[in-house]
């Protein structure tokens, strides 16, 4: 194709003209406009893509069934570069636009206390996927979570574990970000209630490139059964491969980050017959299935837990603003609070006043590479 | 935290292998890129904060040909490090020549954007998914009475072995070699006696983004091909020169070395969380106590 002088002034014409064009637009308040800070580069770029995804294909749905006050809806997207400084950078950029009207923060614990200050200093509503208990229990009541949060998956990996699998001699393995901490304590504190607190309670920081210390440690701590809390695909599959070289086959019960697929890619064989606690299972209900049909069609790959909730979000919040029938923040914030019996992607959200919209896990096992839904635990306190 | 000392001295002594199998390799990674950081650096007196990026391509340009276009795993290792001896090419010219004639800084910050080129120019071709790329070997390792040796693992340290003495023989024996050295060493007096000062810049870059290359390659099966894989490697190896003593090529090797044991045992002794302090705290140490390294001299002159 040419670029001739005519191209080129006509495009001169459109790139002066186009911000006018677009700003009168915005002057008309012609759509609702939500705002995502999702990681587009950084090490969960690979995720973040999904989430942006997951919550797309929620818009569309939204938009084709009349949108959100009668408007279209629209979804702006910050680079939160999976880093603190890089989420509070992505918030104040999207903040500063007054006329969005919600956000989707990050699945990341650590980013989430990073940006909630400035959450409550804007005071408007901010769906989370972080599931460090403290998000929803530390008097900010702009966060809504669309995941279970880890109070809820240390006691369904220490339930599983004890009653299920009948194991007694637990180690517990967490990466000390705040995700993993507040895990790993979670955990510990659950095993304590069943009477079998944990015999092996290790730490490790983040983007490790070699394991044998910790496998060794839980070698030689005797233990018959494993759960841990990691946060990024690269360690986990470096841990599981040397976990395996160096013998140790001995139950896993791991947090979400086992089940993703980025981790199956990663560690293949080294993580065949472990369990997870997966907040998505696509057989674990009808919402769940649509979802992972919709996401199928147009990703090409298997949804996971990464795309599932910014879905939830949009869906849950879409319906909270039309409820509402105002953009008013504490208008959508009652509405939120007062969803009950939703039927969402990750499970039945019925809101509490903390803002925690999911009370379960499903548990699910990696069968030869295949994720395969095997029961729901939910907790009703 | 586990303190694998109350054990049977049998036990510990199984322990204290392994561990220091999995140093050696881990260290053997870190002195392959330091040993690349060493060589711009007496070449040119400047530290190329690249050298880690090197790594990275390297092995996303392994997954291209062996994973992506299914080529034989020696031609895929030819090719790339074929591509990296072009890269270190382009690199000098576009990075190091222009500013040849200006203090260390400039180009010191030449080789910070260009190594935020190299990462986003990945990124921007190959998405940000991590990849897996097989190891050289089928067999994934051997146990060897308590203690198992990954096969990757023993590769990378015997690599390392072959190269430190493929460097030996190379700068001491052969006119190249001295030709480098003396550049190294006095560009000017090294000019005036016939030598031309930018073919062996050109030769080191070209060598060091191999070398790199190298070490990318190699690591590659063990942590996973991404984007972040070079900036990890190369913070610890740039300590590793600095404890070796900056500009010297056995300084390097056993900066590395160290600095993959020290961590791994202080991991598994004192604590799995600070492994990563552990390097940079016997980093500040040499620091305070000895900046000129190991081996190292008259550091404070050329910095």
């Amino acid at each position: 194709m040419k670029f001739t002088r005519r191209d080129f002034t006509a495009g001169l014409a459109v790139g002066i003209t186009a911000p006018y064009v677009i700003g009168s637009a915005r002057a008309q308040g012609a759509t609702i406009k939500l705002g995502m800070c999702a990681p587009v580069t950084g090490p969960a770029a690979e995720s973040g893509g999904y989430a942006v995804k997951g919550a797309r294909i929620a818009l569309e749905a939204v938009n084709k069934a009349g949108g959100i006050l009668g408007k279209q809806a629209e979804l702006i997207v910050e680079d939160d570069q999976t880093t603190n400084p890089g989420i509070v950078l992505a918030f104040s950029k999207l903040a500063a636009e007054s006329d969005i009207v919600a956000f989707l923060g990050s699945i990341r614990s650590t980013q989430v206390h990073a940006m909630a200050p400035d959450v409550l200093k804007l005071g408007k509503p901010v769906m989370i996927g972080g599931t460090d208990p403290n998000l929803t229990h530390m008097g900010n009541q702009w966060l809504f979570r669309f995941r279970p949060n880890d109070s809820y998956s240390g006691r369904v990996i220490a339930d599983y574990g004890f009653n299920t699998l009948g194991k007694k001699k637990w180690a517990v393995l967490h990466s000390t970000d705040a995700f993993g901490t507040a895990g790993g304590k979670a955990l510990g504190a659950a095993l304590e209630k069943l009477g079998s607190p944990a015999i092996l309670d290790q730490g490790y920081a983040n983007q490790s490139q070699d394991f044998t210390p910790v496998v060794l440690a839980i070698k030689q701590s005797g233990a018959d059964i494993l759960g841990s809390y990691f946060t990024y695909e690269n360690d986990i599959g470096i841990f599981a491969r040397q976990l395996r070289q160096l013998g140790v086959n001995i139950p896993w019960v791991g947090s979400p980050s086992i089940t993703n697929i980025t981790a199956l890619k990663l560690a293949g064989p080294a993580l065949y017959g472990t369990f997870g606690v997966a907040d998505y299972a696509e057989e674990s209900s009808e919402a769940s299935k649509a979802f992972g049909k919709a996401y199928r069609d147009v990703v090409k790959v298997a949804p996971d837990n990464q795309s599932s909730w910014p879905y939830d979000a949009i869906n849950v919040l879409a319906a909270a603003i039309n409820k509402a029938g105002s953009t008013e923040p504490a208008k959508i914030r009652e509405a939120i609070l007062a969803t009950r019996k939703f039927p969402g992607a990750e499970g039945e959200y019925n809101f509490d006043q903390n803002g925690d919209g999911l009370h379960g896990y499903n548990i699910v096992k990696n069968e030869k590479g295949t994720i395969v839904f095997d029961k729901h635990i939910e907790f009703t306190d | 935290m586990n303190n694998p000392q109350f054990l049977l001295p049998n036990a510990v002594m199984d322990l204290v292998l392994q561990l220091l199998f999995t140093g050696i390799g881990i260290g053997a990674v870190y002195a392959l890129v330091a040993l690349g950081f060493v060589l711009i650096f007496r070449a040119t007196n400047v530290v190329n904060f690249a050298q880690g990026e090197f790594s990275m391509v390297a092995a996303y340009l392994m997954v291209v040909f062996a994973v992506d276009l299914g080529w034989p795993y020696w031609l895929s290792f030819l090719l790339s490090l074929a591509g990296m001896a072009l890269l270190g090419a382009i690199f000098n010219l576009g990075v190091y020549y222009p500013l040849r004639h200006r203090s260390f800084l400039p180009v010191i910050i030449a080789t910070i954007g260009a190594s935020i080129l190299l990462a986003n120019s990945v990124l921007a071709i190959y998405g940000p998914q991590p990849q897996v790329l097989e190891g050289w070997f089928e067999t994934p390792g051997i146990q060897l009475g308590p203690v198992y040796l990954d096969s990757q693992y023993l590769l990378i340290i015997a690599v390392t072995i072959v190269m430190v003495a493929f460097n030996y023989w190379f700068f001491e024996h052969t006119m190249l070699g001295k030709k480098l050295q003396a550049t190294s060493q006095d560009k000017e007096m090294a000019s005036l006696l016939g030598i031309s000062v930018s073919t062996m810049i050109m030769i080191t870059f070209i060598y060091s983004a191999v070398l790199g290359g190298l070490a990318g390659i190699l690591v590659a099966p063990v942590l996973f091909v991404s984007i972040q894989m070079g900036s990890t490697i190369a913070l610890k190896a740039f300590a590793a020169t600095i404890i070796g003593g900056f500009g010297d090529v056995a300084g390097a090797i056993i900066g590395g070395l160290a600095l993959g044991i020290i961590e791994t045992f202080g991991a598994a002794y004192i604590s799995v969380p600070y492994k990563d302090g552990f390097a940079f705290l016997v980093l500040v140490l040499f620091l305070v106590f000895r900046p000129q390294g190991i081996f190292g001299e008259r550091v404070a002159e050329k910095a």
